[in-house]
């Protein structure tokens, strides 16, 4: 038994596609003639329109002193607070008595990019950085060890001010 | 009369406490922890620091806790506007030239200070425009180390040395705000109790060199444990991170060393940490596992007959030297304990308390149990015996025409021709009690898993019972020892959980029943 079909009629008007396609083509012609959002990355990295965040929490960054050593004393907070489990710190005596790291590495695949360890910092020597370009040719070239959390140069995180939430 | 109570209120809490008993004592009773640097219990009472103001009803002025006895219907507020003000003052006073450098302060996370100006103290301070004093870290002894800038001058170090250990070599040397902690200039810190006054200490003016810049406060995991370096049986805390044993303090006990441990209990850890230990069983030195190993030693056992010899070190738990009594029970039996001695130190301001002589932590455990001090005959002994059991680390090469079988947490050359190896966990591995040379079961606790296979004594002691006796496995110390006071008269009426953190005196129970 055949289905039976009921076809309607509809007047030509409705069921012509010629005017959704000029409406179509309007709006693309129209964009030719708009200004270009395109930004061609790698060559270019930041155009007026779009800068990263200065509040961007990316790869690490140790700061150094006058002398080229780091700031950090080995006080173990960063460590403790990290929620990802990722700093590790052994804490030693240098030749004048003064408490530095024997070992400091962050392996940054575990990082969550929290952010913690800077804040936490009473030494302002650990920071995250504003960075988003890490490709290595092998994971354990994640793990960045004192001396390369030191040499790194990119700008660092200004994090969240609660007192001035909007970054003014 | 002596023991009659005194009836008073703290912070509305009525309390009775004997009558003599100090206020800030008596406000430990009532929950409330009053703030205080110079106070040790441990120690007579100075009032210097001025911490523990409170509020007495009817007095003309704030008292401190420390150095008022209670007295009928006294009416102390701890917790008063006027008192709160006043230690708030104290803290101040006392953060006036106090360094903030808790980032690379050993003490941070256990500092009295850090503790109780985050409780109390002001939020800011009023000094900012003056520098602060400064006085370079002097070295006091082997193992003490003196940061001045950080004291808070509280004396408990002062007192420590000059009434309890009998050597005042330190003293508070100048006045007013250039005082400072200052030692004779022909002598060293280096009495054989001083590295209390580091645990005294309650800022982190007073370091350990052992401990320094090792571990932070918060990083360690605390066990109760029994020291291992003399007969005294001081009772301790094993600090141990990341399962490696870092620190050793004393725990307090009034019954056995109050506060206090000796330097050489504080020292005495690293080998717990050993690195060569055995990690698996061996029979005739190829190593293979527990059921091979345990029933080649049961099929020994069951085979042999005549003398067995059993050599034990004096750091086995009360529990392992009894099953392994009973394991040789068919035997004619000889066992013996080996002892180290050394020089005796005591601390002349506590009563029976010196680090001693006899440097073996349950020499007194094996002896009730029926082996002796006579190492060297036991050897000998040993030559003729079927079997010879031998418990860790024996110090001289065994000989023997029978078989070895040697339970040990390392393989040193004289244990080199047993037939089965076991490995055994040590004293911070495993949990067990020790017997000191006053009579007193003390259990202590495991702080760190064990190496590979290795197994406590008593489980490797008591499997082979099981496997040579049929006689049931003990599942744990507890009941290994419950097994122990039931058919061994000294420890009668004694149970591995009333023995508590404090431990039990056993001499009263056995004399009673003699």
């Amino acid at each position: 038994m055949a289905v039976g079909v009921k076809v309607m009629k509809r007047p030509g008007s409705a069921t012509s596609y010629v005017r959704a396609t000029l409406k179509g083509m309007a709006l693309t012609f129209r964009h030719l003639f708009q200004p270009k959002v395109t930004m061609q990355y790698p060559e270019e990295k930041s155009t007026e329109d779009w800068t990263i965040s200065s509040r961007w929490r990316g790869t690490h960054r140790m700061l150094t002193d006058e002398q080229g050593r780091s700031k950090c004393v080995a006080c173990g907070l960063c460590p403790q607070i990290c929620p990802a489990n990722c700093i590790k710190l052994v804490p030693g005596e240098d030749e004048q008595g003064n408490r530095y790291p024997l070992i400091y590495e962050i392996d940054e695949f575990r990082c969550v990019f929290c952010g913690y360890c800077q804040e936490v910092c009473p030494e302002e020597a650990i920071h995250v950085g504003v960075h988003y370009e890490n490709s290595e040719y092998s994971r354990d070239r994640f793990v960045y060890d004192l001396e390369r959390l030191c040499a790194q140069t990119h700008p660092v995180s200004t994090l969240w001010d609660p007192s001035d939430p909007r970054g003014e | 009369m002596p023991d009659e109570l005194i009836n008073l209120t703290i912070d509305d809490v009525p309390v009775s406490v004997p009558q003599g008993t100090l206020v800030i004592e008596a406000a430990k009773q009532a929950g409330v922890l009053v703030p205080h640097y110079c106070y040790h219990p441990g120690l007579a009472v100075a009032g210097v620091c001025r911490m523990c103001l409170v509020e007495v009803e009817k007095a003309p002025k704030l008292q401190i806790a420390c150095a008022t006895t209670v007295a009928e219907g006294m009416v102390v507020r701890t917790q008063s506007e006027q008192a709160k003000q006043a230690r708030m003052g104290v803290l101040e006073l006392l953060l006036i030239n106090h360094p903030l450098d808790c980032p690379i302060c050993d003490q941070a996370g256990e500092c009295e200070l850090q503790d109780f100006v985050f409780q109390e103290g002001r939020p800011g301070t009023r000094y900012a425009e003056y520098s602060k004093r400064f006085n370079p870290v002097e070295d006091f002894g082997p193992d003490v180390l003196y940061v001045p800038n950080r004291c808070i001058l509280c004396t408990r170090c002062v007192r420590f040395m000059e009434d309890l250990a009998g050597e005042p070599v330190i003293n508070v040397s100048e006045r007013g705000d250039r005082a400072y902690i200052g030692i004779h200039p022909n002598a060293r810190l280096d009495h054989p109790w001083a590295g209390n006054v580091v645990d005294l200490c309650p800022v982190g003016s007073l370091l350990s060199k052992d401990f320094l810049h090792k571990a932070r406060a918060w990083e360690l995991d605390k066990t109760a444990s029994i020291c291992t370096g003399c007969s005294q049986g001081c009772n301790v805390t094993l600090d141990t991170r990341e399962n490696v044993v870092v620190r050793v303090r004393p725990r307090p006990n009034l019954q056995v060393n109050r506060y206090f441990i000796c330097d050489h209990g504080r020292l005495n850890y690293r080998w717990m940490n050993r690195g060569d230990r055995i990690e698996a069983p061996l029979v005739r030195r190829h190593a293979t596992d527990w059921d091979e190993a345990l029933s080649r030693a049961a099929t020994v056992l069951r085979g042999a007959g005549g003398k067995a010899v059993a050599l034990v070190s004096p750091r086995t738990s009360t529990e392992a030297l009894f099953l392994a009594r009973r394991l040789l029970a068919r035997f004619e039996w000889t066992g013996a304990f080996q002892v180290v001695m050394g020089d005796e130190a005591p601390l002349p301001g506590v009563p029976d308390l010196a680090l001693r002589a006899e440097r073996a932590p349950n020499a007194r455990g094996a002896e009730l149990l029926g082996y002796s001090r006579d190492y060297a005959a036991a050897l000998e002994t040993s030559r003729t015996a079927a079997v010879v059991l031998v418990i860790d680390e024996p110090d001289a090469a065994i000989e023997t025409a029978g078989t070895l079988l040697y339970l040990g947490t390392v393989l040193p050359e004289s244990a080199h021709g047993a037939e089965v190896v076991l490995p055994i966990a040590n004293v911070a591995e495993e949990d067990g009690t020790y017997v000191n040379r006053d009579g007193r079961v003390q259990r202590y606790f495991q702080a760190k898993p064990a190496p590979g296979m290795a197994r406590p004594a008593w489980w490797v002691l008591s499997e082979l019972l099981a496997q040579v006796d049929g006689a049931e496995h003990c599942a744990s110390a507890a009941e290994a020892f419950d097994a122990l006071a039931g058919s061994t008269d000294a420890f009668q009426g004694l149970s591995y959980a009333g023995l508590g953190a404090a431990g039990q005196g056993i001499t009263a129970k056995a004399g009673a029943r003699a």
